[in-house]
């Protein structure tokens, strides 16, 4: 039951919208009502068709009034149209004419044409990364322009456009050899833009304010984010400053080609960054060489201590016991009465007792001094390899990457030199000091205690 | 005058080709020749002064058989010989520092040249050949003042050693 009622509803309403306006402001309340409907608009329907009916049969006798229009349309557009191609030959030919003419006219201007538009074409390129063009923009355009006239068959430069590539090319000469000052808006690294003054030297550098700026593709100048060392820096301020007489300033000799040089400068890392490639070997080489450093500065001045107490002990007759020399000679003091190779024995054991105090530090300053080398060479080798494995995962493709990781990975080598110079000097002269003081009492002591002696 | 600046722009030109570290070689090399000539000066000079006072005092001893005697002819020897030998172990330092600081110019030589293929991916060989002469001058001038060194310090070493063995002859025992 539910089913036939369903597709009744679905039939009524592909009804409903098939008679449109009629029955959609009707709307049926029962089946009964639908049923009614849908035979009245069939009613109307037919209706309808027969009307439309009389309308087809009425335009039909006007048909062919408009075939006759048509026709005589098609007439008249075709004797034009062959009026017309006969002007179009007509004009070809004077076209040609006149071609000829301006060819035999100009002769050989062409040839002039010729080279100005290479002339052109050379002065546009060396425009584009010439540093002038920040103080004098628009002149690309101006070149642009004379290049597409010169190159079209139809137009030819005036008089004052070809004297103004002279004059563009004289500039562009005169301006690459003078340092001028000028206003401009200078971008800076924060991504604002100021209006500055800035410093313009030939057609290489470009400063303001003491850096150094370049120049963008859309001809603005912006301030280097990494700048060259403090040392060029000033030199920037100082030409800033000058009013007068010679200045010396870096140059970048690359700068009118795009100042290759200048970058290569600024990339290439600071001390800072260069003892950070080491990673943890440098920062252990670091340590050790403070470390000894620090040791060989504490055994000097220890040394240096004790070496004045033993001095004043060998001016003065009685030892004193805050002294090695002294804690000797003390020895022979107490053993007067004995035989001199009995005192020799026990002077010797005396000295014997004072070396380690005296000596302490030194090996392990001679080993710091082996070692730090042989670390530099370990973090070499590590980030060798690091290289090479990351080489055997990405291809050799990039020598870019191998030789950036060879070249921090040499940062160790270099540290390990560096502490190990200074570490070998400073155990020279702490050794020195140690070897003098151990001197005088391998060597001395019994002497002094014999001249004492023969003294009283 | 003219001579003279050109000699002078031909060293700075050879500083600068050689990096900072040929700034430390030269600076080791003068040191190590001013105790060199320091050492040669004294034996030349104060030496003699030295050996002659220890002999006149040996010799006017009134006796020179005693244990005291031997001991004070000991001691005698040794502040003579400590004399001679002073600034002796720094020279031999430096000698051997100064290939040390050679390999260290080799090896921030070397880092530039890596450093330059880094950023030109090795197209720009006349940068590079600037780090190669920071490699390879430092080397050079490491070797030259070691090998200088190395004779220098044996004239001097041999020098004391005789020195010091002929006052222990002139210092002679009575039996």
């Amino acid at each position: 039951m539910k089913t036939i009622a369903k597709r009744v509803l679905a039939v009524a309403a592909a009804g409903l919208i098939s008679v449109s306006a009629v029955a959609q402001d009707e709307k049926a309340t029962s089946l009964d009502q639908l049923l009614k409907m849908v035979q009245q608009s069939k009613i109307a329907e037919s209706a309808e068709h027969k009307k439309r009916e009389a309308e087809f049969r009425r335009q039909k006798s006007n048909q062919a009034s408009l075939l006759s229009q048509a026709e005589n349309t098609r007439a008249s557009e075709e004797a034009r149209s062959a009026a017309l191609e006969k002007k179009y030959e007509e004009q070809e030919l004077l076209v040609q004419q006149k071609r000829q003419q301006l060819d035999e006219r100009m002769g050989s201007l062409n040839e002039l044409f010729g080279h100005m538009t290479s002339t052109a074409g050379d002065l546009r390129a060396n425009l584009d990364t010439s540093l002038v063009s920040a103080q004098y923009p628009g002149r690309a355009e101006f070149l642009d322009q004379l290049i597409d006239k010169m190159n079209s068959q139809t137009k030819l430069p005036t008089i004052q456009e070809i004297e103004r590539l002279w004059y563009e090319l004289q500039r562009e000469t005169v301006e690459a050899g003078k340092v001028v000052k000028f206003n401009s808006t200078v971008i800076l690294p924060d991504g604002e833009q100021a209006e500055q003054e800035v410093v313009r030297v030939g057609n290489f550098n470009i400063v303001s304010n003491g850096k150094y700026l370049e120049m963008n593709d859309n001809h603005k100048m912006a301030e280097l984010i990494r700048q060259p060392d403090g040392k060029y820096q000033s030199m920037a301020a100082d030409l800033q400053a000058a009013t007068s007489g010679f200045t010396a300033f870096g140059v970048d000799p690359t700068g009118p080609t795009g100042g290759s040089y200048l970058k290569a400068m600024i990339a290439s890392p600071s001390i800072v960054e260069r003892w950070h490639q080491g990673k943890i070997v440098g920062y252990i080489i670091t340590a050790v060489g403070v470390f000894a450093v620090l040791l060989a500065i504490w055994r000097l001045i220890v040394l240096s201590g004790v070496n004045a107490k033993v001095n004043s002990q060998l001016r003065s007759s009685t030892p004193n016991t805050n002294n090695p020399l002294g804690r000797v000679l003390s020895v022979a003091e107490e053993n007067k009465g004995v035989d001199g190779e009995t005192l020799e024995l026990k002077m010797e054991e005396a000295v014997l007792k004072e070396r380690p105090a005296i000596e302490s530090g030194l090996n392990l300053l001679k080993i710091i001094a082996m070692v730090a080398p042989l670390l530099g060479l370990l973090g070499t080798v590590t980030g060798m390899i690091i290289t090479f494995q990351a080489i055997t995962i990405f291809g050799a493709g990039d020598p870019k990457a191998m030789a950036g990781g060879i070249s921090s990975a040499l940062v160790t080598t270099v540290l390990g030199l560096c502490v190990a110079i200074p570490t070998v000097l400073l155990h020279t002269v702490v050794n020195g000091r140690a070897k003098r003081i151990l001197h005088i009492l391998d060597e001395q002591s019994a002497g002094i205690v014999a001249e004492n002696a023969e003294r009283k | 005058m003219h001579a003279l600046n050109d000699a002078w722009a031909a060293v700075n030109a050879f500083m600068a080709s050689g990096g900072p570290v040929l700034l430390l070689i030269a600076g080791l090399t003068f040191f190590m020749w001013t105790l060199i000539f320091e050492r040669v000066f004294y034996f030349k000079g104060g030496l003699k002064r030295d050996v002659q006072g220890a002999v006149d005092a040996w010799e006017a001893r009134p006796e020179r058989k005693s244990w005291n005697a031997h001991q004070i002819r000991y001691a005698m020897i040794s502040r003579v010989s400590e004399k001679v030998q002073s600034n002796m172990d720094m020279i031999q330092t430096c000698v051997a520092l100064a290939p040390l600081f050679g390999l260290l110019g080799t090896v921030w030589g070397m880092i530039n040249v890596f450093e330059v293929l880094a950023i030109t991916g090795g197209g720009d060989a006349k940068q590079m050949a600037s780090g190669v002469s920071m490699a390879t001058i430092p080397t050079m001038a490491g070797m030259v003042t070691a090998l200088s060194g190395v004779f220098a310090n044996t004239y001097v070493t041999r020098t004391a050693e005789r020195e010091t063995q002929l006052l222990e002859d002139h210092l002679t025992m009575d039996h």
